[in-house]
């Protein structure tokens, strides 16, 4: 996308003025999205973002400016304006670039670029739609979502690194909405990945339909929940976001390096109850959280956080690593060239055990079974962090007896990572978007079933 | 001007298409700093614009954006909101605006001259932090910042509408992690001003610093019912989060769930909230909306009483009304509805009755874009605050969950207070509201 030529001018520009580090991430992306509103197209947009982000590192401070004018020109002027304060002798030289091809471990066939296929599309929504609606006549609306993006990277760097990848993500949402005359629900289902419109092919317009009305329906008749610390079941898939938030942004050198986070000084040590093996894996193929290469050109990789309740790992992008001194784990990412890279997570889960559903729930004399867990947030400071129960029972003296209302989990890391007493064996991955630092993100989150001896349910009864 | 060259390019394409269409051009230049440990930790700079185009052909609308200008770039934008536009189902209501007017937002206001230099920026910036660190129990100050944002907004359309406006907004925020044993705490404050003068230093880390200290001592309250205040913060955020209810897009679409009650009682008989676009002391100040269609103060809920939604001209059409001017749209988005300034009028309680007896100041939740629905009004969220007495704090109060429903809470008013205050980003003006037995969990 960028001419090597100009791209080593801007580098030597960069060089010039004493950089320690320089760095040119240019991205054109093409986006589609393709809305419905019940049995009708709502919208379709489509567009393309291009831009050019350029780093320079003086030290451990980071220079950042981005712009969307590819020209020689203006990209020495980001590199002048950002180096005026710091502007010193050359303190390196520069390494002729090396171009390194990337592997595609996860080739897409039905890219945007190629068909947008928006008919497909269309007509996947309308068939959830109507499944959604064959439910039950209490189902009122659904709103559907099809998005899809084909991101086109390229890297140069002071260190002669020249390198580019190509990331398809596609991802479809379905909300169905229930009502019985004086109150709403809502029910959802998604799914997504790395990957094309091929997407489709394993998903089911009649199963995605009967999910999203299922839910809506289930909370339609909820009643409001109980509130107070007790145990709680958390469903296998998105539940796992309660260790995406509870932990994985706690081990990211973002918040570690400044000793923002309550783990900076824990490496080695029991984090967890020994039950708990975390990961965030960045190869998995075609998992939306997946990478071939980072936002700063290193493969990606798989990474232990916690064995056996021992921490093993954190995140570690280049910045990261600089200012802690662990290796980097090609965990360097941004959402697009308007964010400098920062250590984040990829596909992050706690590995299955051996328990069995039945036994979590009758174990607890009085708990909460939450299924379906919505989004969440964390304070890495802290560790005080929150998420949302879309789709939870109340459970007494073992059994399940009915649907509760909406309820937001709240605990620390440290304290929730302790009480994980059962982890079960229906391992599910699910696909999300996690913001931080450097922007919006495609991750994965992921769990078995697990319980949680003791959090505190914020619930309205 | 290569802008208003490319505006008519495209316009004149979409016109020869047999599409009427309007185009949004944004243009922005901002600065970003973050210090850490005495020294800059992050500069960064930025200057981007992007376009946006909406099509309608046929009665069918389709959008498309493009940060790239090259000529190719341009002809693929209108190419794409053309073939976007023909998968879409006919919409009778949603159309070009007959506007042909020549519109300009007021510079003195919304970006007054200022001479400032990037020393003067930096300084803060490191000031701010340094200052802050070496506060007593402050372990650091790992998330501070200091921004200067210009933006510029061009709207044309085949009608012949031009509308500019420009904007400035400098902003500072600092927050500090406090640690006391094994205790600890984190909290910020964060100011916005058009000027980079009228930001207070000494305020953010004052007023940082007392919050992340009372916190510290911070223990949960025993689960129950409690008469609760939300700080200007919090219950600006608060309503934010269930703007919905005032939103004609999603009555039109059947979301919301107060479509059917303009005109019937759904709040306390002592609530009046209006949406004041026209007031130029906050940031939600607007000549005119992404239609270029002026402006006006619409009154939301009167005595209690659902007075109107917020309509676009296209909503307005669905329920044969006329549009109040709350057409948002971004270079990237479809066409929507929006609230500029929120405002809720004084109550007539005076302070001593609003903070009288016991009650929970809350001055922070979390979760908000996970904790709320709504389309059904029910919320769970993370909080954290004060238990008062009397207005005095008797003590900080975090790890508790606060949960209800918003739009039964409405009916749940104990008392307004005779005072407006201004949240910190200015987008809403409003007096303490006590809401009476709400679910607290501890």
């Amino acid at each position: 996308m960028l001419n090597t030529s100009l791209a080593q001018s801007v580098i030597d520009h960069a060089i010039s003025l004493g950089a320690d580090f320089a760095e040119l991430f240019v991205e054109r992306s093409q986006t589609n999205m393709v809305s419905t509103l019940s049995s009708h197209v709502q919208s379709v947009q489509s567009g393309i973002d291009f831009g050019v982000g350029v780093r320079l590192v003086y030290g451990t401070k980071v220079l950042y400016g981005y712009t969307n004018k590819a020209e020689e020109a203006e990209l020495k002027r980001i590199v002048s304006e950002l180096a005026a304060k710091d502007r010193r002798d050359p303190r390196i030289s520069f390494t002729n670039f090396d171009y390194r091809r990337v592997e595609d471990k996860h080739a897409a066939t039905r890219i945007l670029s190629t068909d947008p296929e928006v008919g497909g599309k269309v007509a996947f929504l309308l068939a959830t739609d109507k499944a959604a609606r064959a439910a039950s006549n209490m189902i009122s609306q659904t709103r559907g979502t099809c998005g899809q993006v084909e991101q086109k990277i390229e890297l140069f760097n002071s260190e002669g690194l020249h390198t580019g990848d190509i990331r398809n993500y596609t991802r479809a949402f379905l909300v169905a909405i229930a009502s019985d005359g004086s109150e709403q629900s809502t029910g959802s289902w998604n799914d997504g990945g790395l990957m094309g419109w091929e997407l489709v092919e394993r998903m089911n317009s009649e199963a995605a339909g009967k999910e999203a009305a299922r839910q809506a329906l289930v909370n339609l008749s909820a009643k409001p929940c109980p509130s107070g610390r007790m145990p709680v079941v958390l469903g296998n898939g998105f539940g796992g976001v309660i260790f995406h938030e509870a932990c994985g942004h706690l081990l990211e050198t973002t918040s570690v390096a400044k000793k923002a986070s309550v783990f900076h000084d824990k490496m080695g040590e029991m984090i967890a109850n020994p039950v708990v093996n975390a990961v965030d894996d960045g190869t998995m193929i075609k998992e939306r959280g997946s990478i071939n290469i980072d936002d700063e050109g290193l493969d990606s990789q798989r990474t232990q956080l916690i064995k056996d309740g021992k921490l093993t790992s954190f995140l570690v992008d280049r910045i990261g690593s600089q200012q802690t001194g662990f290796a980097r784990t090609g965990s360097g990412r941004r959402e697009s060239y308007k964010y400098a890279p920062a250590s984040r997570m990829r596909n992050t889960f706690i590995e299955p055990g051996n328990a069995e559903l039945d036994d979590m729930i009758g174990s607890m004399e009085r708990g909460i079974y939450a299924s379906h867990m919505g989004g969440g947030s964390v304070q890495p400071g802290t560790g005080e962090f929150n998420f949302a129960v879309t789709e939870g029972y109340y459970v007494e003296n073992g059994k399940i007896l009915y649907p509760i209302k909406a309820a937001t989990l709240i605990s620390t890391g440290p304290k929730v990572l302790k009480e994980i007493s059962m982890v079960g064996k229906d391992f599910a991955l699910a696909s999300g978007t996690c913001g931080s630092v450097s922007g919006s993100i495609p991750t994965t989150v992921g769990q078995a079933t697990l319980k949680v001896d003791d959090i505190l349910v914020g619930g309205n009864a | 001007m290569a802008l208003q060259q490319n505006a008519n390019q495209i316009l004149d394409l979409v016109k020869a298409a047999g599409a009427s269409g309007d185009l949004i051009i944004d243009q922005g230049q901002s600065l970003s700093l973050k210090a850490r440990e005495g020294a800059l930790e992050e500069y960064k700079v930025s200057s981007s614009q992007i376009l946006g185009l909406r099509v309608i052909k046929d009665g069918k609308v389709g959008t498309a954006y493009s940060e790239a200008t090259d000529p190719e770039a341009l002809k693929s934008l209108v190419e794409q909101a053309l073939l976007n536009a023909s998968f879409a189902a006919v919409d009778a209501h949603e159309s070009i605006l007959a506007n042909a007017a020549v519109l300009h937002t007021d510079d003195e206001v919304l970006c007054p001259h200022e001479d400032v230099g990037i020393d003067a920026q930096i300084d803060f910036a490191l000031t701010m932090e340094r200052n802050l660190a070496a506060k007593n129990r402050v372990k650091n100050v790992p998330y501070n910042g200091v921004q200067d944002n210009m933006g510029e907004r061009h709207i044309f359309s085949s009608a012949g509408l031009s509308a500019y406006s420009k904007s400035r907004m400098c902003a500072a925020y600092a927050y500090a992690l406090v640690e006391d044993g094994d205790k600890n705490a984190m909290d910020g404050v964060g100011q916005a001003a058009r000027l980079f003068s009228e930001l207070d230093l000494t305020q953010i880390v004052t007023r940082t610093h007392e919050n992340c200290l009372s916190l510290l001592e911070g223990t949960p309250v025993a689960s129950g019912h409690y008469d609760v205040i939300f700080d200007e913060e919090t219950q600006v955020q608060l309503f934010h989060t269930f703007a919905m209810m005032f939103s004609g897009k999603s009555a039109k679409d059947g979301v919301n769930p107060m479509r059917e009650k303009v005109g019937q009682l759904v709040a306390d008989r002592r609530l009046n909230i209006v949406d004041k676009p026209l007031n130029s002391a906050g940031f939600g100040y607007a000549l005119f909306d992404s239609e270029g269609a002026a402006t006006q103060s619409t009154p939301l809920i009167v005595d209690g009483n659902l007075a109107s939604l917020i309509h676009n001209s296209a909503t307005a059409s669905f329920f044969d009304l006329a549009t109040t001017g709350h057409a948002t749209r971004g270079p990237k988005s479809t066409m929507g509805v929006g609230l500029h300034q929120l405002e809720i009028s004084k109550g007539e309680d005076l302070a001593q009755d609003l903070l009288g007896d016991e009650y929970l100041l809350l001055t922070d939740l979390t979760g908000l874009h996970s904790g709320a629905n709504a389309i059904s009004g029910n919320f769970s969220f993370g909080a954290s605050g004060y238990l008062c007495q009397n207005g005095e704090r008797v003590r900080a109060v975090r790890g508790i969950t606060v949960a209800g429903n918003f739009y039964d809470m409405l009916g749940k008013i104990s008392m307004i207070g005779d005072q407006q205050y201004w949240n910190w980003e200015r987008s809403a003006l409003m007096p303490h509201i006590r809401f009476a037995d709400i679910a607290i969990s501890g």
